[in-house]
C-alpha cells in the first residue's frame, strides 16, 4: 500500500519537475519591476546596543583607567579634581563605544537599472559604462528572444554607457539620448539615475 | 554563498545580489504558483508580488529561518490573496475547514496552461489539499518547513497530503499504467 503510494508520489514529482519551465521573460519582468522599488533597509532593532557585543574590562584595568583619568583631571583643574575624587572611587566595567551602526540604507543610493538591447543576430552582448569601469565582460547580458538584458546596480546621478556586441562592436542605446562626450570615437548613451528618495 | 549571506549583502547595500536570490528561487516559485493557481498569468502576478514584497521586507527576514520557507510563505499568502480576489469567478479557494479537510471537489475547469493529465489530477483537489500536496511532492518540503510556509499544523498537513494522494491515486495509477 505504502509502496504504491510512494511510487505514485515519485511519479507525480517527476511529472511536476518536467512541467514547462517558467519563461525567462517573467524573470526579466520581475527584475525590471524590482529596479523601480526602493532598496530594502535593515530593520532597526530596539535596544540593540544592549544586546550587541561589548568590551568588558577587568576590574584591574578599570582601576588603572580610572586612576589615569584622575591624574589627568588633577593636572587639568582643581575644581575637576574635587569632582573626580567623589566620582571615581568605584572603578567598574566599562562599556565600549560600540552599538552605533552605519545604517544599511546609507548604501541604498545604488539602484538596479535594467538594460535592454534588441540584437537578434548577436552571439553575446554586454553593457559597459562608468559604473562598471567600462569592462566589456563586467555586465554580460542574457538573451531573451531577440533581446538581451541585464540588471546592473548603478549609483544615483548621470552615467554614460554603451553596449558591446560580440565583444568588438560598440553600440549606443537607441532608446536613450546620445552622450556628447565621445572621446574614443564610440557612440555612447547617457542616463540619469534618480535616488531612492526621489521616487 | 548561502541565501542568508546573500540577504545580508543586499541589506548592506549590494542590492544587485538580490538577482542571485531571484535566480535561485524564481523558477521554482513560478512553477509552484502555476500549479497551485492553474493559470500562467495569475502565477506570474503572484510570484512577482511575492518577490517584490520579499525584497522590500528583507529587513524583517530572520536569518535563523530558512530563506526558502520565508519566501514561500509570502508566495503562498500572495496566491491565497490573488485567488481570493480573482477566485470569486471560480471559487477555487474556500475558507471552510470542514470542506478543506473533507470532501473531494470536482475537477476545476480552466486550468488552461498545464499539461492535461497533471492539470486534471490537480484540479480534483481542494485548494488547501493541493497546496499541501504540491509543497510536499512538488517542492519536496518536509512537514516542518511546510508548517512554516502554510501556518498550518504538521498533523493537519499530513492529513491533507494523505487525502490528496488518496484522491489522486486512481488518476495517477491510470497515468502510470498508460
Amino acid at each position: 500500500m505504502a509502496e504504491i503510494e510512494d511510487r505514485l508520489a515519485a511519479y507525480f514529482a517527476a511529472e511536476y519537475r518536467r512541467s514547462p519551465a517558467p519563461a525567462a521573460a517573467a524573470r526579466a519582468r520581475l527584475v525590471g519591476r524590482l529596479a523601480s522599488v526602493p532598496p530594502p533597509r535593515r530593520r532597526a532593532r530596539a535596544f540593540a546596543w544592549l544586546l550587541g557585543p561589548r568590551v568588558v574590562l577587568s576590574p584591574l584595568a578599570g582601576a588603572c583607567a580610572a586612576l589615569a583619568l584622575v591624574a589627568i583631571g588633577v593636572a587639568v583643574s582643581p575644581t575637576l579634581r574635587d569632582t573626580l575624587r567623589v566620582a571615581l572611587p568605584r572603578p567598574a566595567s566599562t562599556p565600549a563605544a560600540g552599538g552605533t551602526r552605519v545604517p544599511a540604507g546609507g548604501a541604498g543610493s545604488e539602484r538596479l537599472v535594467q538594460f535592454v538591447l534588441v540584437a537578434p543576430g548577436a552571439s553575446r552582448v554586454g553593457v559597459v559604462g562608468d559604473f562598471n569601469g567600462w569592462d566589456p565582460l563586467g555586465s554580460p547580458m542574457r538573451r531573451i528572444g531577440d533581446a538581451w538584458t541585464v540588471a546592473v546596480p548603478v549609483s544615483r546621478g548621470r552615467h554614460v554607457y554603451a553596449f558591446v556586441v560580440d565583444g568588438t562592436r560598440w553600440v549606443s542605446d537607441p532608446a536613450a539620448p546620445l552622450a556628447p562626450e565621445d572621446e574614443f570615437g564610440f557612440r555612447k548613451s547617457v542616463m540619469v539615475v534618480a535616488g531612492a528618495d526621489s521616487t | 554563498m548561502t541565501d542568508a549571506e546573500l540577504v545580508a549583502r543586499v541589506l548592506d547595500g549590494h542590492v544587485a545580489d538580490f538577482a542571485l536570490l531571484v535566480d535561485r528561487h524564481h523558477a521554482d516559485c513560478l512553477r509552484f504558483a502555476r500549479h497551485l493557481l492553474g493559470n500562467e498569468h495569475d502565477a506570474e502576478d503572484a510570484t512577482q508580488e511575492a518577490f517584490v514584497h520579499a525584497y522590500t521586507s528583507l529587513g524583517r527576514y530572520d536569518e535563523r529561518n530558512l530563506f526558502r520557507a520565508w519566501l514561500y510563505r509570502i508566495l503562498v499568502n500572495q496566491c491565497r490573496t490573488l485567488a481570493r480576489q480573482r477566485g470569486r469567478r471560480d471559487r477555487r479557494f474556500v475558507q471552510d475547514p470542514a470542506r478543506v479537510e473533507g470532501a473531494e471537489h470536482p475537477a476545476t475547469a480552466g486550468r488552461d496552461d498545464l499539461r492535461e493529465p497533471l492539470a486534471a489530477a490537480l484540479g480534483a483537489l481542494e485548494p488547501r489539499m493541493r497546496e499541501a500536496f504540491l509543497l510536499r511532492y512538488g517542492e519536496g518540503m518536509g512537514y516542518a518547513e511546510m508548517a512554516r510556509v502554510t501556518g498550518s499544523g504538521v498533523s493537519a498537513l499530513k492529513m491533507r497530503v494523505k487525502r490528496a494522494l488518496a484522491i489522486l491515486r486512481p488518476r495517477l495509477e491510470e497515468l502510470l499504467g498508460g
